[in-house]
């Protein structure tokens, strides 16, 4: 069986051929530009990540707060100490 | 005919076979990146764990350094009134004069043992006594 085809008809495919084609440059064009925008997008969360990275290792001796605390603490009782010490020997002084 | 079959079909290749490698590119990419995310969100929860701890120990260092900061003027205060207190003041002694002999100048017998007379017989009194008094 063979299909005869107008030469308006052979027109029109040909028409539609070239509009595939163009479509096709038109859909690699514009995923090419999607690949550079998410290689961007990767670049920048391997960025992100590094300076995570930092943030966690400046962050890792955070704990050591508690004993600056408590070393304060200490600083603050010896203060009082002091305080008694010198009260009682500014009285003798005084007397 | 035959022409238009195989330029349409090369088409629809084209069409598929680009999607796919795009597809696969893209995919690609995609996973590196939701890995690199999931890794962030592990490092971000450690961060979150890692500064919890700041706020309420650093208030509570701010809150003794300040108790610290606010004494010690009362301490150095106590310490310099013991200083003043403790610290040895004599009287204060009058100025005095250079020392001077009591008796004045002494008299030479150097000529007397010769019997050398510069002054004449009369002049063998003693020598004269220093000056003491106050120039006027």
């Amino acid at each position: 069986m063979v299909f005869a085809l107008t030469e308006n008809q052979e027109t029109l495919w040909q028409i539609a051929n070239w509009a595939g084609l163009a479509v096709v440059i038109a859909v690699a064009l514009l995923l090419t530009i999607l690949v550079l925008l998410v290689h961007r997008i990767d670049k920048r969360v391997k960025n992100i990540k590094a300076t995570l990275i930092q943030a966690e290792a400046n962050t890792a001796d955070a704990e050591l707060l508690n004993t600056t605390a408590a070393g304060v603490d200490l600083v603050l009782a010896e203060g009082l100490e002091h305080h008694l010490f010198l009260g009682r020997v500014l009285g003798k002084v005084r007397s | 005919m035959s022409d238009l079959v195989l330029f349409t079909v090369i088409d629809i290749v084209l069409l598929i076979a680009g999607l796919a490698i795009y597809l696969w590119i893209v995919g690609g990419q995609l996973t590196r990146i939701a890995t690199n995310l999931e890794e962030c969100n592990d490092l971000v929860q450690k961060i979150g764990g890692n500064a919890a701890s700041i706020e309420g120990n650093l208030e509570h260092v701010n809150r003794t350094g300040g108790v610290v900061a606010g004494a010690l003027p009362l301490l150095y205060g106590m310490a310099e009134k013991i200083v003043v207190g403790a610290t040895y003041d004599p009287e204060t002694v009058p100025e005095r004069g250079p020392a001077v002999p009591a008796s004045g100048r002494r008299r030479s017998r150097l000529h007397d043992a010769i019997g050398y007379m510069p002054d004449g017989p009369g002049s063998r009194a003693h020598a004269p006594l220093a000056d003491t008094s106050e120039p006027s």
